[in-house]
């Protein structure tokens, strides 16, 4: 294990995260607002512990990054990250304690989008940038954005790609890493440019479109308005928000392939019909619950039952109802939803869809075994046998998943929170979504959270967001013998 | 630009790491997910499960748009069907296929012409003898490589003790040297790479690599203080493809040669094809057959098994017993670093003179040929300059040379220069440079290779 070399490309990352401070220090120059200073000192100090990291690994030579080295880079590199990005929250006095700010931070660079703070539009613009602007460089990955721009990322940079987007089946569009990374962050800021002119072609303020915009594609979900989309109260924007964060929840490889002109990507890709049925099969039958029961109308119940099924389902975590007002088979269907998640290699977070088909897939092969002991069959996506070490390791995440998903709302639970709201809070930081259920509802926040169950949704988030493996191996001793 | 290697064994793992290194894209094709894996985990390359062979591969590899396909598998029929294969779904790819059966030697020029259209057939076999014949006219020299169609060599010898160039500062040469002056280009020292300046020492135990035109070679090594008489009787253990194709080289010069073979079969065969070379049954390593055999009297003994391990012990043994040069055969990359604390110098390796034959391949075009040093830390390029290009009418010293590199040897039409910080160099020069790894791409770009690569 080569500390110095982890130590030195987290200190290069710090540095660069302390470069992407200035923007909301312009913005804030601009406004003329009150998050000038705690911009600059934030900026200076998440420079000097860049420095400070660098300069512990300067002397290192590695080339060789191994699998270990990957994942102790990106596991660090996020927390660093979580820890220089509260400053600015903590700084302005927004955030009582530093644990709320660390809370708002993580939940914005993991894409969660669950807030502690309460009246959102008291903030400060800058800060509030800031705050949108950590959920898009967190949605499509600051590893992944430090492999496209810092060639030096180049080496091993395999390896970190892979501890950061651990997806079953890991698809590579150029055989050179970088030149992948630049593609998805170019067609990740392209989808996100479309998303702020339609809205702003819809009458929302300049500011507010490339706030929504900035955290709609990475599935994130912080709203500059207290009470989130709602708020707007227009049809164009729920269904412009909804069909973008559909988009969020495909595969960024097959946007690729689409604006290269291949236009039935989507439709080719069986992982993509899955997403994109289950999102129809749902959203028409929390609609029809919703249907007289809440709403008069049946253009009503779609307009509400859409966009909180699509919400919910990438991810995101915005609202335009208060589902818990809602039947309990909705409800319940909202929960799965948040295990469920979106696409594998999307921003999207939750379990993936790929992982629930391979799932479903080996379920159905173990039943036809008993039925035709004899057969020899394989799990297949696409007309393609998937290896047997895929499958173990969908099979032992959806385990881990589960299992954690347990631990942490027994231990919520402990901390003096009632069983909806442990249960809620987990589901929905786990898989990055934001709001849960009961206290953590659509229309509450985390803010009443006691301080170390906060801790424990940090955690949550971050399991969440780096898909577990390269966070929890961080757990095992065997991680750190030599 | 886009290159295929199809196989990723030793071979086509090393030029994949080299080619990967200077940004080009990669493509590695292997039906072994083992094999793939490491090159995944360590490489930057895209890598693809599937026979090289199969038309259906090759086209989810996107052969249409590859500038440069490499069948370098360990099997000659795959690589010739992939050849095949690419040719019928992409003409315009160059194609490059590793063909190691002598059978097949007549017929390099019309795979050319005819059928399959291969680009290139490199056969490592025949580059290796070259280098051990080299090795073995060269006294004392652990590397050997030639430049300019052989009219500029590239030494590598190992310093030793009673040297009279030991400990002498490179600044110090001329005034120490009055007629020949041999280039020290590179110095390997504790296996770390040094590109000397005029402060540097020499020191014993370096393995200095030097340039100088070949009429000068016995000179220069005279002044290295190796000088050997000519050699007469050579042993040969492993009578392979590559033993047989020694021995028959060394049947047409006046050099006695004797061969050891385990397997009485392959004893037979050579007996039968060999004429004056004197055919041994036993084992190389038999301590017994060795000293019967008159070992001592030998003037080199080359180990050319296919097993590295028995290589290198006879070796030893023959060391042992006063043979001064023994070269030896060995396969793993990783043992080479090894060679030289165990006192095996001269070292070949088919693999490596594979991917030294296919670099300069692939690099074909202005940079005219390609070597790496052993360990693989640099490589020595001849180039040609071309009157674009940032290296041509300035002062060396102004062009900017990357460190790391060093200009070597400038040849004018027939003329060698040795260049200082003013030498100019005129377009249609041809160069040799020296480049530390990471300062080959740079070096690429000062030469603007880069825009007429092929």
């Amino acid at each position: 294990m080569h500390w110095r070399h982890v130590f030195k490309v987290v200190g290069v990352l710090t540095i660069a995260l302390a470069c992407t401070m200035i923007i909301p220090l312009l913005v804030g120059l601009f406004y003329q607002d009150r998050s000038i200073l705690p911009f600059g000192i934030a900026l200076a100090a998440t420079l000097a512990g860049g420095t400070a990291f660098f300069l512990v690994g300067r002397t290192d030579r590695t080339e060789f990054v191994s699998q270990r080295e990957g994942m102790a880079i990106v596991a660090l590199g996020w927390t660093v990250a979580g820890v220089f990005g509260a400053l600015p929250f903590y700084f302005e006095g927004e955030c009582p304690t530093f644990v709320d700010a660390f809370f708002e931070s993580v939940s914005g660079f993991t894409t969660t989008g669950a807030s502690v703070l309460t009246d959102i539009e008291a903030v400060s613009r800058g800060l509030l940038l800031w705050r949108s602007l950590i959920q898009w460089l967190g949605g499509m990955g600051i590893i992944v954005l430090g492999i496209a721009i810092l060639p030096f990322l180049g080496v091993g940079g395999m390896q970190l790609y892979k501890a950061e987007v651990p997806t079953p089946v890991p698809d590579k569009l150029q055989p050179r890493i970088r030149d992948t990374a630049m593609i998805l962050w170019k067609v990740y800021a392209l989808i996100t440019a479309a998303e702020v002119l339609a809205l702003w072609a819809g009458g929302m303020s300049f500011y507010d479109a490339v706030n929504h915009a900035m955290t709609t594609l990475p599935t994130g979900g912080f709203s500059t308005k207290n009470a989130s989309v709602a708020q707007f109260g227009s049809l164009y924007f729920d269904l412009v928000i909804a069909f973008f964060m559909v988009l969020a929840g495909i595969n960024f490889s097959l946007h690729y392939q689409m604006l290269r002109g291949e236009t039935l990507a989507f439709w080719r890709d069986s992982e993509c019909r899955f997403f994109l049925g289950a999102v129809l099969v749902l959203t028409l039958v929390v609609s029809f619950d919703i249907w007289g029961s809440v709403y008069a109308t049946i253009g009503e119940s779609l307009r509400y039952g859409v966009f909180q099924v699509v919400s919910i389902v990438t991810t995101t975590g915005y609202a335009t109802a208060d589902y818990e007002q809602w039947p309990a088979m909705s409800q319940l269907i909202l929960l799965l939803c948040m295990f469920l998640g979106a696409s594998a290699g999307s921003t999207g977070g939750g379990m993936k869809c790929l992982r629930i088909m391979l799932c479903f897939k080996f379920c159905y092969k173990e039943l036809f075994s008993l039925i035709h002991p004899r057969a020899v069959t394989h799990v297949k996506i696409a007309g393609k046998g998937v290896p047997d070490d895929v499958l173990r390791s969908v099979l032992g995440f959806l385990a881990l998943y589960m299992g954690l998903f347990g631990l942490c709302s027994v231990l919520l639970a402990g901390l003096g929170v009632d069983m909806t709201t442990a249960f809620g809070a987990v589901a929905a930081t786990l898989g990055n979504i934001g709001p849960g259920f009961g206290m953590v509802g659509p229309v509450e926040n985390y803010a009443l959270i006691p301080g170390l169950g906060k801790w424990l949704l940090i955690w949550c988030m971050l399991l969440g967001r780096l898909e577990i493996y390269t966070l929890i191996i961080l757990l095992v001793p065997e991680f750190y013998r030599k | 630009m886009k290159v295929i290697i199809i196989g990723a064994g030793e071979v086509g793992f090393h030029i994949a790491s080299h080619l990967s290194r200077e940004n080009k894209d990669v493509i590695v094709v292997d039906r072994n997910p083992e094999a793939l894996r490491r090159v995944s985990d360590n490489l930057d390359v895209q890598v693809l499960q599937g026979s090289g062979s199969s038309p259906v591969v090759l086209k989810e590899a996107g052969i249409g748009s590859a500038e440069i396909m490499l069948a370098v598998t360990n099997s000659d029929e795959a690589n010739l069907v992939a050849c095949l294969a690419a040719n019928i779904i992409s003409p315009s790819t160059k194609k490059l296929a590793r063909l190691r059966n002598a059978d097949y030697d007549d017929y390099h020029e019309i795979f050319r012409e005819k059928a399959p259209h291969i680009d290139t057939v490199i056969n490592p076999d025949i580059e290796v003898v070259k280098t051990i014949y080299r090795m073995m006219k060269v006294p004392g020299a652990v590397d050997v490589g030639e430049f300019a169609d052989g009219r500029i060599m590239f030494v590598g010898i190992r310093l030793e003790e009673h040297s009279p160039l030991n400990g002498i500062k490179l600044i110090d040469l001329p005034a120490k040297l009055k007629g020949v002056r041999p280039l020290i280009t590179a110095i390997m020292r504790d296996e770390e790479l040094i590109i000397p300046r005029g402060k540097d020492r020499l020191k014993a135990g370096d393995l200095v690599y030097y340039i100088t035109a070949s009429e000068q070679l016995q000179e220069t090594l005279a002044v290295f203080g190796k000088q050997e008489p000519p050699l007469k009787r050579v042993l040969i253990i492993g009578g392979g493809r590559i033993g047989y194709r020694l021995a028959a080289l060394l049947e047409n010069q006046p050099i006695a040669c004797k061969i050891i073979e385990r397997n009485p079969e392959k004893c037979d065969r050579l007996a039968e094809r060999l004429n004056k070379a004197v055919v041994l049954h036993g084992d190389g390593s038999d301590q017994g057959l060795l000293a019967e055999e008159n070992v001592g009297e030998m003037d080199a003994v080359v180990t050319l098994t296919n097993d590295e391990e028995t290589n290198i012990l006879a070796s030893l043994l023959a060391r042992r017993m006063g043979i001064r040069k023994c070269i030896t055969r060995i396969s793993k990359f990783s043992y080479f670093p090894l060679m030289s604390t165990i006192g095996i110098d001269q070292v070949v390796s088919p693999r490596l003179s594979a991917i030294n034959s296919i670099l300069q391949h692939v690099r074909r075009g202005k940079v005219l040929s390609a070597m790496s040093i052993k360990g693989e830390q640099a490589e020595i390029l001849e180039a040609m300059a071309m009157a674009t290009s940032a290296i041509v009418s300035k002062p060396l010293r102004s062009v900017g040379v990357p460190k790391g590199a060093l200009v070597a040897a400038v040849i004018r039409k027939e003329q060698i220069i040795i260049p200082t910080g003013d030498t100019v160099i005129e377009p249609d020069d041809r160069i040799i440079i020296v480049a530390r790894r990471e300062a080959i791409l740079q070096v690429e770009k000062i030469l603007a290779v880069k825009l007429e690569f092929f």
